[in-house]
């Protein structure tokens, strides 16, 4: 799809995990200006990101796209631990917070927003999946604008959440979240960079097919976080780039880093002009984000 | 702009595991509940519910698959599409429970043998699902689950007709899935929202809500049917932040949703020929549902309320709500809960004002309108209609 598709403002949060987790309610307290009762790492990681990007300031009728690799994680394994293992019933809030678009709601609520929301769980394509349906809503013209964010949380134990996630007990362990506020081209916002594109390719060559047309000599890649070696070297030996751009370095895993990438880019001194963005899922498929700035 | 039509479709739920049976059922006042009971940790609980028939497997993975494939495999029969449009089509999935049926089955089985068992070792994402399902039956279009609670189906509809409009996706397939799971019901429980009766939209006798199990799928596509008429003709969506877990009573962002989606779909409130309610049963949302479509309709279009018959299936009553209505509006009835929300009788709430359809009426080709509410805020409206172009 292509969008042309001004980038008016990002945020993000991400912070590595050693042995523990760290009590974010302050930082979500001293980030939004407000104190909220009850509501769990996934939803506060939804306010810090969100007011970030927007400093609290965006218009009414901005439309609101989350995604997630896992969803509310944390609030669903205490219902499920306490309901089997202690004979403890959901409670409501909590209960009701499971839906994991409750965080889309509170944002909402945050910036005073009276638009559009919508909630959506990929395992390997959450952001891109989020920027999509944003994409279309403002290309048909059912959005004025957009904020798309995504949250990964990480449980306690670490270990246990290590292997549930499958992972190696080495593995270094991160929470994150992204935010974009985009919108059509507009002379009176800020600009910060252009989303050109963000495709689904249902096999290598397909991909390959549309590389040749968009990726051009002033074009940097990055690597999404579930292409393995071999397919990276497959990759960046077919398609034509100026640079590597590392937005991962030593960041610990957790499931949504696309944004990651897109907001790195954009703040980076990375001399590229353009941001190709190729992330892989387990099955051959691929996913393609064309940033500009 | 491209044309999105609906191609085919599939469907079971409690009423049956076909389109004759459900339609069969349909001509009837709805039946009472069954009673489930959900254990946990010893304990044991006898709950109300609306499960799927002839789908009586004891292992969780195998019952989810069966319903889905079957369901699938129903929809893209009767939508002939060749194997390549198949291949490239997008999954827009709406579902509030995902596999989480299949994550207790086995974190109570591990429990058994290991008091500190990780719960959802197996399947902790969202995602799974999808991807799963994407696999099994050879989809290599994007995929989009929707977790937005009630509306989920709704919305992944909505999508899957944009995406198609706007020429991104040619075809597309939308899942709507909700099975039993010991969460939700004692999760609905703790709310108190759950009733042992018939449920009664709209009725002065309303005391909550049965949750259904159910699964249906549409093919969505760019060209026409020989077999169809219908197609989504509008649609809105708005995120209500007067509470997570129940819309603004004084029933402003239902009408506003339902303005958006008049507009959307260029129409007015007299081209509305009947409305599919949301009607959950609850005292709340039921009062917000009235005073948001009251503000809407001078003249109220003929209401019809699904829930009763096949319970409240939670992230897939977007679809398996609509293609019931569809089927009965194919066979030129409006469907009927005599006894229900009879405002012109006796048991109806005279507060809210407005009465449900109490007797199987013709209902001619039109645009029809359906609700959709959902914890979260979540807001969604959709015009659908089956008059030929």
């Amino acid at each position: 799809m292509n969008t042309a598709l001004q980038i008016y403002s990002m945020g993000d949060h991400c912070h590595q995990l050693d042995d523990s987790l760290p009590d974010i309610k302050e930082l979500t307290q001293q980030v939004t200006g407000k104190s909220f009762r009850r509501i769990g790492r996934f939803i506060q990681l939804a306010m810090i990101g969100a007011t970030r990007c927007t400093n609290l300031s965006v218009p009414a009728d901005t439309a609101v796209y989350l995604a997630s690799g896992r969803g509310d994680l944390e609030t669903t394994l205490d219902i499920m631990k306490e309901l089997f293992a202690h004979g403890q019933t959901p409670k409501p809030l909590a209960f009701v917070n499971t839906v994991s678009n409750a965080a889309c709601f509170y944002v909402a609520q945050l910036l005073k927003l009276q638009s559009r929301s919508n909630y959506v769980c990929n395992r390997y394509f959450a952001f891109e999946s989020a920027l999509q349906l944003a994409a279309t809503d403002l290309l048909m013209n059912t959005a004025s604008s957009a904020l798309i964010g995504s949250i990964d949380v990480v449980t306690h134990p670490l270990d246990e959440h290590r292997q549930r996630l499958q992972l190696a007990k080495n593995i270094h362990l991160a929470e994150g979240t992204h935010w974009l506020w985009i919108g059509k081209p507009d002379a009176a916002r800020p600009r910060l960079g252009e989303v050109i594109a963000v495709e689904h390719f249902a096999d290598r060559d397909a991909l390959f097919a549309w590389s040749d047309l968009h990726a051009a000599a002033n074009t940097a890649v990055s690597r999404g976080q579930f292409v393995n070696d071999g397919e990276w070297n497959a990759l960046t030996s077919r398609i034509a780039h100026s640079a590597i751009f590392d937005y991962r370095a030593d960041r610990g895993y957790y499931d949504s880093q696309s944004g990651a990438a897109i907001g790195e880019f954009l703040r980076s001194d990375c001399k590229a002009d353009v941001l190709l963005h190729i992330n892989a899922d387990a099955d051959g498929q691929y996913s393609a984000m064309l940033v500009s700035r | 702009m491209h044309a999105c039509y609906f191609l085919g479709s599939g469907l079971h739920t409690s009423l049956g595991a076909d389109v004759s049976s459900q339609l069969a059922a349909l001509q009837l006042p709805p039946s009472a509940p069954q009673t489930i009971t959900v254990d946990y940790a010893g304990k044991q609980q006898t709950l109300p519910y609306k499960m799927l028939v002839n789908n009586s497997s004891a292992d969780a993975g195998q019952r989810l698959n069966s319903v889905i494939d079957t369901v699938i495999n129903t929809a893209m029969a009767s939508a002939r599409l060749h194997a390549q449009e198949r291949q490239a089509m997008g999954l827009f999935l709406g579902t509030s429970s995902f596999d989480i049926s299949i994550s207790e089955q086995e974190y109570r089985q591990d429990l058994m043998h290991d008091t500190q068992a990780i719960a959802m070792k197996t399947f902790s994402s969202q995602g799974i699902l999808g991807d799963h399902i994407r696999h099994r039956h050879g989809l290599r279009g994007p995929l989009f689950s929707f977790n937005t609670a009630c509306t989920a189906s709704a919305n992944a509809l909505m999508y899957a007709d944009a995406m198609i409009r706007s020429g991104r996706l040619q075809h597309a397939l939308v899942l709507g899935i909700e099975l039993c799971n010991s969460i939700t019901a004692l999760g609905f429980h703790g709310l108190q929202l759950l009733t042992s009766n018939t449920m009664k939209p709209f009725d002065k006798a309303r005391n909550g809500l049965v949750l259904g199990e159910g699964c249906s799928a549409l093919v969505l596509g760019n060209r026409k049917s020989s077999q169809y008429t219908w197609q989504l003709r509008g649609s809105a969506n708005i995120c209500d932040t007067h509470s997570v877990s129940a819309t603004n009573p004084d029933g402003s962002v239902v009408r506003q949703v339902i303005h958006d989606a008049l507009q959307s779909a260029r129409l007015t409130a007299d081209d509305i020929g009947a409305i599919k309610v949301h009607g959950t049963a609850s005292l709340l949302n039921d009062e917000a549902e009235a005073a948001g479509m009251k503000r809407v309709f001078a003249t109220m279009p003929p209401l019809t309320a699904i829930k009763p018959f096949i319970g409240h299936t939670l992230g897939a009553c977007g679809l398996n709500e609509l293609l019931l209505f569809c089927a009965a509006a194919d066979q030129g009835f409006l469907i009927a809960t005599p006894g229900i929300g009879n405002n012109h009788d006796t048991n109806g709430d005279s507060a809210l004002g407005i009465s449900l359809n109490q007797c199987m009426c013709e209902l001619p080709p039109g645009n029809f309108l359906m609700n959709y509410f959902g914890f979260g805020g979540n807001n969604t409206a959709l015009i659908v209609s089956n008059l030929r172009d």
